[in-house]
């Protein structure tokens, strides 16, 4: 089965030959290769490949997949290249801009409203966590669009708190 | 001896206390918020007390809801920690008043040492060295004047401070208003005291601690020193026991041990306490502030010197004396602690809360670990987002940094972002590991890292368990050509070493 993965912006195509437990598989410009895989732990996966061994940790989030192995830290987007279409909208990036917090925690101030004019920089919302507060700003001039929070509500890490156009 | 105690604290400093508690035999009372219910020393205590709601103004801070808990439970001592009350002398005063036993200094010796500015006064009366400073909260116009006789840079900081809280560098005029104004807001939230005073910067100085220890029949002594130069927002994050610049100068350890019990005997002080030191290029000491508490970083120190320090604490509450000369003291091998904190090292250091969905901790040789997560639990977003303190033990300080990767690799913490990683890093810089130390590092550190490239074979690995996962979890896991996943699955994005 042919799959799409991105990671770090760059596309790749990964093919799997044979499943799980004896893996062969190929990523795009490179030999096929086999692995023995087991999950060990709920997503936990132990690999074994070219005589050494892996434990991949598996987390799911709303973007994808972020896979931790040994420390290091790899954010993989899988698709079906049968699925395969380009995000609407993914390339307007310059026209409406999300202020998401970077950071799980309350909303403590809402400092604009929907339809104010907004600089680069000036402060939007107030987020805290931990005593810690952490002031959103525009990233670049415009108008307030949308205003997804209030203040005292509870926000995860990229939840988008508002929006400018 | 006391048959029962309430700690008035919560996360891992109430669990580390209620361990030792039961290895006397002694049994433990918990207080807990709405946020902790389910929290490990609510489930680890033998006894436990509903306090409040979750924010700490309204739970681990009322005294008198504390004290009512003691009463109820029939404790006979309060436990306060550090943080929170420990530092505070209406509460020792409030536990006395009770008939409870403060596990601590007296109310007096607090009050001497609590506000940073009478703490200067008393160490300048014992005759201890001082940075140059103001001895009371200053306006700005006295800023100014003071940044002006000493040059800058000046360092404000919250007479009722602690824990970096309130503390900020200021390079020059221009930015002094605005400092002060930040400093006192911040100063007024977390301490309900604005007021702010000034001392000169003295930069790239190591911060390194004295541990003392004293009874209430007038003996008292040192237990060495504890280098805490590595610190994040002016927050210490890795401790050694010893220090690599005092270890091999037993004179300097001598010097200020004894101008620790000094400035601690000036203020009628018992019981454990912390007299912090900066240190300059040029090797002087001077007396910083006292900490009349236990100490976050206690545990180095316990390593280094087989003593357990909340079990010479109960005692001393407890009316013994000593059981040990400072001549009796001696100093074994190397300790090195991290604190863990869920926060996200790559994005200012930002606190991290929510729920662990996986953990994985450090075992085996000469490994501690004091903390208070278990998986599945989620980490409060209203406290200080510490997770554990990881220590280990070496007979060099090579040895235990090399001990410290070791057990950083077989800590894995899921769902929330930590500073493991970062550790790691640090752990293999070779500054740090030639022990050129000072407050600055961390920021300097940043500036020069270079993002870690991982071994060749780990994007592989990556994108199969990835792959791998992704058709598991769309049914397709056993059939290599089978049907289409059955979601879509979003644009990621960077890589790198972190957690």
């Amino acid at each position: 089965m042919k799959l799409w993965l991105i990671a770090n912006g760059a596309e790749r195509s990964m093919e799997i030959l044979a499943p799980a437990p004896t893996c062969r598989f190929r990523l795009a410009g490179e030999a096929e290769r086999t692995a023995q895989v087991e999950l060990a732990e709920p997503g936990v996966y132990s690999i074994l490949m070219d005589g050494r061994s892996y434990d991949a940790r598996v987390e799911e989030r709303p973007s994808g997949v972020v896979v931790v192995i040994d420390g290091y830290r790899f954010e993989i987007e899988v698709r079906d290249p049968r699925r395969w279409s380009r995000r609407a909208g993914g390339a307007g990036a310059e026209g409406i801009q999300s202020i998401a917090a970077p950071m799980p925690g309350k909303v403590v101030r809402v400092l604009v409203a929907p339809g104010d004019a907004v600089e680069a920089g000036q402060g939007l919302v107030v987020v805290e966590a931990m005593k810690m507060q952490n002031e959103m700003k525009a990233s670049r001039a415009g108008r307030v669009l949308t205003v997804a929070v209030k203040e005292g509500a509870t926000v995860a890490a990229g939840e988008v708190l508002a929006t400018i156009g | 001896m006391f048959r029962k105690v309430l700690i008035a604290n919560r996360g891992e400093i109430a669990v580390r206390v209620m361990r030792t508690l039961r290895e006397m035999g002694i049994s433990s009372v918990a207080v807990f918020s709405d946020a902790d219910r389910t929290s490990l020393h609510v489930r680890m205590a033998d006894e436990a007390e509903h306090i409040g709601p979750a924010p700490s103004a309204e739970s681990y801070l009322r005294i008198d809801r504390i004290i009512d808990a003691a009463v109820k439970h029939g404790a006979e001592a309060i436990h306060p920690g550090y943080g929170f009350l420990s530092e505070n002398a209406d509460f020792a005063t409030a536990c006395e008043d009770a008939g409870l036993v403060f596990i601590g200094p007296s109310a007096q010796s607090i009050r001497m040492m609590g506000s940073k500015t009478a703490a200067r006064r008393t160490a300048m009366a014992a005759g201890a060295p001082v940075v140059p400073g103001t001895e009371h909260g200053v306006t700005l116009d006295e800023v100014l004047e003071f940044a002006r006789r000493e040059g800058y840079p000046v360092l404000l900081k919250a007479v009722a401070g602690g824990g970096g809280k309130g503390m900020r560098r200021v390079d020059r005029d221009a930015e002094l208003e605005s400092a002060l104004r930040n400093a006192a807001s911040e100063a007024g939230r977390a301490f309900r005291d604005p007021a702010i005073y000034v001392e000169k910067l003295v930069e790239r100085s190591r911060h390194i601690e004295i541990q003392v220890l004293g009874d209430r029949h007038g003996a008292m002594v040192h237990l060495g020193e504890r280098e805490c130069s590595i610190q994040r927002r002016h927050q210490k994050v890795i401790e050694e026991c010893p220090s690599p610049l005092v270890a091999p100068d037993p004179e300097m350890r001598r010097a200020m041990g004894e101008a620790a019990i000094r400035a601690a005997r000036a203020a009628g002080y018992y019981n454990a306490g912390t007299v912090e030191f900066l240190v300059d290029r040029d090797r002087r000491f001077y007396f910083l502030e006292m900490n009349t508490r236990l100490q976050v970083e206690h545990p180095v120190t316990e390593l280094a010197t087989g003593l357990d320090l909340v079990k010479l604490q109960v005692e001393i509450a407890a009316g013994a004396r000593l059981p040990f000369t400072q001549e009796e003291i001696a100093w074994r091998g190397w300790a090195i602690e991290c604190r863990i904190y869920a926060e996200d090292p790559y994005n200012d250091f930002l606190p991290y809360p929510g729920k662990l969905t996986r953990l994985t901790r450090p075992l085996g040789p000469g490994v501690r670990l004091d903390g208070c997560v278990y998986e599945g639990w989620t980490v409060p977003m209203e406290y200080d987002p510490l997770l554990a303190k990881l220590a280990v033990w070496a007979a060099t300080r090579q040895e235990a940094a090399d001990r410290m990767l070791r057990a950083l690799r077989e800590y894995d913490v899921g769902g929330i972002r930590t500073n493991i990683g970062f550790f790691r890093q640090i752990f293999e810089d070779p500054e740090f590991r030639a022990g050129h130390l000072h407050t600055g590092f961390i920021d300097e550190f940043l500036a020069r890292r270079r993002a870690p490239e991982p071994p060749p074979d780990l994007a592989a690995v990556a994108a199969l368990a990835a792959s791998l996962h992704t058709m598991a979890r769309a049914g397709t896991a056993n059939e290599a050509g089978g049907k289409s996943l059955s979601s879509a699955w979003l644009e990621a994005g960077r890589r790198d070493l972190l957690r």
